[in-house]
């Protein structure tokens, strides 16, 4: 017989209370008018000048002159209308009426030119064509400005919907308080979350929901538990909270919706062009040939990647003709080395008694994933008979040898929209440019010409130019495009309408209701 | 007495100068430049070569180490440890926000690490080679082999996942802190508890425990009052250096647990190559190893008398 004293009764009731009431406190406060986002790091202050706060967030609570569209569209922002004048030298923006910074302060032609001139003209800008060829800004009246170019920017409006430091503040601001126009007001800020409601004033469409948390998890499978779990409604992108194409495949197994649509960076494999091993084209070509770019999609990214040999993914605008993708073929890889000039077979390749052998440089921090994609191409070069040698470094070691071309291949990515293809050209692709630790996939004195031209040129002439650009890298095989990733989310089913927006830069919330 | 403490005080702060000058140099010595860092902070992907000189040359990287540390060392003394490169908040407001949440993470994991410690090691030396004591053994050996990322994940696929019992991150109530301070206690409970049982074990075949059983006191006696208070001396010493390697536990709790202490900045630091943050962030370190050891010291000091003894050539 079950014999129950005092004691034991009391320890167990307490113990059934406390787990009974667990659930309730748990999930105690409500979260129906509430679109619970995850992040990887703390927004911070969200200072359009600093190079700090986390991208994502600023879309949310600023406004630009010009937004984004799907495939690089222009879209009315804080300018309803705007016009290029003939000579490329002035732009001219109507901007919109009776809008207001959540702050109450009006927005108008004078807090429009307090804001560009934070940033035109500013030489830690320079790096933003429009800002290096300022000259002036006109108020030509109260909603009507006109900026003055030194010289033509065909980039200009594109470059005008970037994140930072383009968007617009509040000119009675005091430093850290981020008062935008957009649809979101930050309540609050710290290293654990960001609170934002709902602007009611907002000019365009408001959210359905009046609140939207963004809640920092720093780790991917803590970020995966916790949709699982149902405390998280949204994770994903690669700017926000990156999600693994093995998670995503994982998540949806298990009933959550996940979203994943064609990206706008691509994967390149680049060729040192101070090498002396990738200075040989036939080597080049070899490589190019020998990689099987499906596998890579299929096998290492589970679908969540497009194979590609053009530069740019068609979602960027200008992004060029596209280039049927090769079968992989080993045949032709080894006669494109024998026609080269060098001598061997599938078991090694030499030439003027120089071994095929390549350094392949690789850093897991600055491409998470790297190493395993870097290890498959190294299986498939070897059927070739290229030896390759990956060495696996860290990201302040990436950081110091990229500049200095110190490799033969190495892992690059192109910046994505809104900031292509002109950012990555102009930055990448050209031997004066100065893109400090980033490095430059290839370079060439032919390749400056053209990228000069094409970034120079404006009007319906611009296609050709972009396009001779593209022809270059690929006839002269200067880079090995591989993959575009997909671009990956993952939603709880309690959230409906759920639509990525134009670039991985913004928080998803229009056209989300909350079930 | 005095004299002694004075001097264990003494040693305590030459061990501190010379462990943050060891990790001034390996931080500095670390692959990265931080001023293309700050550059690249201030400029995006619009730092250049120019600018990159401009600030090593304003902040005084291109001084001697020796310079550039007493210079640290002097800002370091008034509170100053620089501003995080990742952040761009003051270290010191950093380590305001976080320190209560890393406190906090470890003084409950330590409480529990104690409680679950003794009361396994106790129960061991009194079912004494049973079931019980085998049954402990077993788990304590499991919990110290068991990663805490692993123990991490399995208490949140459990309680927050499938019973939806316990919020799985963030700090939002005390409900929260229960699955970070036991994953954060495990380890350090099922080292304890082998130091309970081993010593309890050989505290009681000593003579003082034999008499007491020929004088007719129960097992249960001779074990709280005889054995239990003369294994105090290793118990504090064990705990203190569990309670110190439970900082390395916060760096990767903290992270999985999305708490903001000081661990989880200090991987972020590590990713980001924030030489300010990481060199503020290991002092922190290296302040708390010494200070919970010297504590340990002066307590074991005043319990055990042959400690305070000079020694003798």
């Amino acid at each position: 017989m079950l014999k129950l004293d005092r004691r034991s009764f009391l320890a167990s009731t307490a113990g059934l209370s406390f787990l009974s009431i667990l659930p309730r406190i748990a999930h105690a406060d409500g979260h129906s008018d509430t679109l619970r986002v995850a992040i990887a790091g703390e927004t911070g202050d969200l200072d359009l000048l600093q190079n700090v706060s986390t991208l994502s967030s600023y879309s949310a609570v600023f406004d630009a002159l010009i937004h984004y569209g799907p495939g690089g569209t222009l879209e009315p922002g804080l300018a309803t209308a705007w016009s290029v004048a003939e000579d490329g030298l002035s732009i001219s923006f109507d901007l919109r009426e009776g809008v207001s910074f959540s702050d109450g302060t009006p927005f108008d032609a004078t807090a429009a030119e307090w804001n560009l001139k934070r940033w035109m003209g500013v030489a830690d800008f320079s790096w933003i064509g429009i800002a290096d060829a300022y000259d002036s800004i006109v108020i030509d009246t109260p909603n009507k400005i006109t900026v003055k170019l030194k010289r033509p920017v065909p980039a200009a409006l594109l470059e005008l919907t970037i994140v930072r430091p383009v968007r617009f503040l509040s000119p009675r601001a005091a430093a850290g308080q981020p008062i935008g126009t957009g649809p979101w007001i930050v309540e609050s800020y710290s290293s654990t979350e960001t609170v934002l409601v709902r602007n009611d004033a907002y000019w365009g469409e408001k959210p359905a929901f009046a609140r939207m948390e963004l809640k920092v998890v720093p780790d991917e499978l803590a970020r995966a538990n916790a949709l699982r779990a149902g405390e998280l409604d949204v994770i994903g992108g690669d700017w926000v909270a990156a999600l693994s194409p093995r998670r995503a495949q994982a998540l949806a197994s298990e009933g959550m919706t996940v979203v994943a649509e064609p990206g706008t960076a691509t994967t390149i494999l680049g060729f040192s062009p101070q090498s002396p091993m990738m200075q040989d084209k036939a080597v080049r070509d070899a490589i190019f040939l020998g990689i099987d770019r499906a596998a890579v999609a299929t096998v290492l990214f589970e679908g969540f990647a497009d194979p590609t040999v053009d530069i740019f993914p068609a979602t960027v605008p200008t992004a060029g003709s596209r280039t049927p993708v090769p079968a992989r073929d080993v045949a032709a890889a080894q006669a494109a080395l024998t026609a080269g000039g060098w001598a061997g077979d599938g078991a090694g390749w030499s030439k003027d008694g120089a071994a095929l052998e390549i350094a392949f440089l690789v850093s897991e921090e600055s491409f998470p994933g790297s190493r395993r994609i870097a290890e498959m191409i190294q299986g498939m070069l070897m059927e070739v008979g290229i030896k390759t040698n990956i060495e696996t470094v860290d990201n302040a070691t990436m950081h110091d040898r990229r500049p200095k071309f110190d490799y033969d291949l190495t892992f690059f990515g192109t910046y994505g929209a809104p900031y292509d293809p002109h950012g990555s050209l102009g930055a990448s692709f050209v031997t004066a440019s100065d893109t400090g630790p980033d490095g430059k996939i290839y370079v060439h004195p032919d390749l400056d010409t053209l990228v000069a031209t094409a970034l120079e040129t404006g009007g319906d002439a611009r296609t050709g130019a972009m396009q001779a650009v593209y022809d270059w890298l690929r006839d002269n095989t200067a880079a090995c495009p591989l993959v575009v990733t997909q671009r990956l989310w993952a939603v709880h089913p309690r959230v409906e309408g759920f639509a990525l927006p134009a670039t991985d830069y913004d928080l998803p919330f229009k056209g989300i209701t909350l079930g | 007495m005095q004299r002694m403490f004075m001097r264990r005080v003494g040693l305590a702060l030459l061990l501190m100068l010379a462990a943050t000058a060891l990790t001034f140099w390996l931080v500095t010595a670390a692959p990265g430049n931080v001023a293309a860092l700050i550059a690249e902070r201030a400029a995006g992907s619009g730092a250049d070569g120019e600018m990159i000189a401009r600030i090593a040359d304003d902040l005084g990287l291109n001084d001697p180490l020796p310079v550039r540390y007493a210079r640290w060392l002097g800002d370091a003394l008034t509170g100053d440890f620089g501003v995080s490169l990742r952040t761009g908040k003051p270290m010191a407001e950093e380590f305001a926000e976080r320190i209560p949440m890393t406190l906090a993470l470890l003084v409950g994991g330590g409480i529990l690490a104690l409680v679950i410690s003794l009361a396994m090691g106790i129960a061991g030396a009194a079912s004494n080679g049973g079931v019980v004591d085998r049954v402990l053994h077993g788990l304590a050996l499991v919990g110290a082999s068991t990663p805490n990322f692993f123990v991490a994940a399995l208490l949140v696929i459990v309680f927050s996942v499938w019973l939806g019992v316990l919020p799985s991150f963030g700090v939002s109530g005390l409900t929260s802190w229960l699955l970070p301070w036991v994953t954060i206690a495990l380890f350090p409970a099922s080292v304890l508890a082998r130091v309970v049982r081993v010593n309890l074990q050989d505290t009681m075949s000593r003579p003082f425990a034999t008499t007491g059983f020929a004088k007719g006191l129960t097992r249960r006696a001779v074990l709280f009052r005889e054995a239990l208070p003369n294994i105090a001396i290793p118990y504090m010493t064990t705990f203190g250096a569990q309670f110190t390697l439970m900082i390395i536990g916060a760096i990767v709790v903290e992270r999985v647990f999305g708490l903001n202490g000081v661990g989880a900045f200090f991987i972020e630091a590590i990713r980001f190559r924030d030489f300010i943050g990481m060199q503020a962030t290991l002092t922190l370190f290296v302040v708390f190893f010494v200070s919970v050891n010297l504590t340990v010291d002066l307590l074991a000091m005043l319990a055990d008398p042959r400690l305070r003894r000079p020694r003798k050539a």
